[in-house]
């Protein structure tokens, strides 16, 4: 369950009071200064005055108002980070919540199939159903979990590294051909617009799992049949790729927050509550990994989303960078190359 | 012949609404599954079911919300939750939402179907047992067990279901010392020997309802070491 969530006030009130704190401090050292000042200036009589410069007044002042400063500046990005710290909690109690509900449903479910083939008599076709259900179920958890787990190697880079030059359109085709297959689509479920016959550099298993998250979200997040449309199109440096669908939308003070780590949007109005809050974060890593970018829009509630992911035209943009995605993918199969065949796989 | 009764799931994940479905058909009972919130609203109307089975974690609806839009129409239709939130914080929201019981997945399939049974059993006695006298009244207080009602001198109130239970079972035995052991049984169907808290809680709660001084109770007296007695004068 959540803690309850700090409010604006709150951080502002923390934010205010240091500020008066450090304000205070400054005060006291501008006070302790002024009130010896007569005693700086008499130094130099009990002092030889080699020992003492011309300047210790105003190093002295300087110096405590460069340490002030400091104090000041240090208490700002600890205030900013104990934030980002406080909202990554908040994000990590929601993690928590959706997860258990995700991975202790299907688990009810086994146990309660594995505890009716104990117990009773099932006639043969219903104990089929039953593994069939317990299988799916398994195959659920097992998705789950590895989302879970293959997490820190996504931030670690490690998801994509078998980077190849493809031709944009047929990329793109393949993927969908590949999406319909796993989510048992009819062919009008998603269409393709528009053909793009310059190159890209792309891992096209990471690309698969963007697709199939923005397919996935667009299935769960529509009202009846969803429709999806994928648009090509590029600019000079630039190949955009649309996926449109015609689900719930989002309101816009909510788009930009869609791609955080373990951010889920659960309103009262949703037409599913499965997820994990990582599905759209996956999407942006890996369109990061390929020295990309991915964004929102929803025209509003009920109007439906288009994300648009941009990538760099092959030898036209981030030049070096991608030439580095390449490299890294030719010394992988030199040093390793079962694991570069399976992924081609 | 008897009716045979009628539970309705809500539960969104289809394959566990159809394991539970395919259980309680066997134990004999008829079975309808509504798969989000929206279902349930749609297909629930007071008097339809004997007792729901409520998800928490659903779409359109959540279990909360169904529980309490439920409880506006019919007080007396037991709600078993049957979800994977586990806090006390839910499972107290979920008690006031007004669910009966409340069991968290994974669950024993025996342990459910033995819970369902004795909600069931304690609608039917409390019905039978209020259908003769379904007001009754002591003092200035009016007892409506009917519609789980009652009126004070200072108030009106909405019982729960258990201090509805409490009270019937209460004045049933009037004059009567009744354990706390004996009221956790009979009442709650729990094991008596832990939460004996929870029924001086709720005598508690029935002396803030009905007493003029509930520090010196006239009606719902305690017994040191026995229990409590119901007296009327």
């Amino acid at each position: 369950m959540a803690k309850k969530k700090p409010t604006l006030f709150f951080h502002i009130f923390i934010f205010v009071l240091a500020q008066l704190a450090w304000l205070s401090l400054l005060g006291l050292w501008i006070y302790w200064f002024v009130s010896n000042q007569f005693i700086f200036n008499r130094m130099p009589e009990w002092v030889s005055e080699e020992m003492v410069s011309q300047t210790t007044n105003l190093i002295s002042f300087v110096g405590g108002l460069v340490l002030l400063v400091a104090i000041s500046v240090a208490m700002s990005l600890i205030f900013r980070n104990l934030n980002l710290q406080l909202n990554l909690n908040r994000l990590y109690d929601n993690f928590i919540a959706n997860v258990t509900h995700e991975l202790k449903s299907p688990l009810a479910s086994i146990q309660l199939y594995l505890e009716t083939l104990d117990q009773r008599t099932v006639p043969e076709k219903r104990q089929q159903e039953f593994i069939a259900s317990m299988r799916h179920d398994a195959d659920r958890l097992n998705t789950l979990i590895n989302s879970i787990l293959d997490i820190a190697r996504l931030e670690q880079k490690k998801i994509a590294y078998n980077f190849y030059v493809h031709e944009t359109s047929n990329l793109i085709k393949e993927l969908v051909r590949e999406s319909r297959e796993q989510f048992k689509l009819n062919k009008n479920t998603i269409t393709v617009q528009g053909i793009v016959n310059v190159p890209v550099v792309a891992d096209k298993n990471a690309l698969q799992i963007v697709l199939n998250n923005l397919v996935d979200n667009a299935i769960k997040y529509t009202e009846g049949d969803a429709k999806i449309n994928i648009e090509m199109s590029q600019t000079s440096k630039k190949v955009l790729i649309k996926v449109t669908d015609n689900g719930i939308g989002l309101a816009s003070k909510k788009q930009k927050k869609i791609f955080q780590k373990f951010h889920r949007l659960l309103e009262g109005n949703s037409p599913t509550i499965k997820g994990s809050g990582l599905g759209l974060y996956w999407v942006k890593e890996i369109i990061h990994i390929h020295g990309g970018k991915v964004s929102v829009f929803s025209p509003g509630k009920n109007k439906g989303t288009t994300f648009t992911l941009e990538l760099p035209i092959y030898k036209t943009s981030k030049k070096r960078y991608i030439e580095q995605l390449l490299k890294v993918t030719q010394k992988l199969r030199r040093t390793n190359p079962a694991s570069a065949k399976e992924n081609d796989e | 012949m008897s009716k045979t009764q009628k539970i309705l799931i809500v539960e969104d994940e289809k394959s566990l609404a159809i394991g539970l479905e395919y259980n309680l058909t066997e134990e004999g009972y008829s079975v309808d599954i509504a798969a989000d919130g929206r279902e349930a609203l749609r297909a629930y109307s007071p008097g339809v079911y004997d007792m729901i089975i409520l998800d928490i974690m659903l779409p359109y609806h959540d279990g909360f919300e169904i529980a309490e839009k439920i409880r506006q129409s019919d007080p007396q239709c037991p709600i078993l939750m049957l979800t994977a939130r586990t806090t006390d914080k839910d499972r107290i929201k979920g008690l006031e939402a007004g669910a009966d019981d409340y069991l968290t997945k994974p669950f024993n399939l025996k342990e459910l179907l033995l819970r369902v049974k004795r909600m069931l059993e304690r609608k039917a006695w409390y019905q039978s047992s209020t259908a003769e006298q379904p007001v009754v009244q002591f003092g200035p207080n009016t007892i409506n067990f009917a519609n789980m009602s009652a009126t004070t001198p200072t108030t009106s109130i909405r019982l729960t279901q258990h201090e509805a239970l409490v009270l019937k079972y209460l004045i049933e035995h009037k004059n009567q010392v009744v354990s706390r052991q004996e009221l956790l049984q009979n009442v709650w169907h729990t094991n008596p020997d832990v939460e004996t808290r929870t029924v001086d809680n709720f005598i508690m709660r029935l002396r803030k309802y009905f007493e003029k001084d509930p520090n010196k109770p006239k009606y719902f007296k305690s017994i040191r070491g026995a229990g409590y007695i119901f007296q009327e004068n």
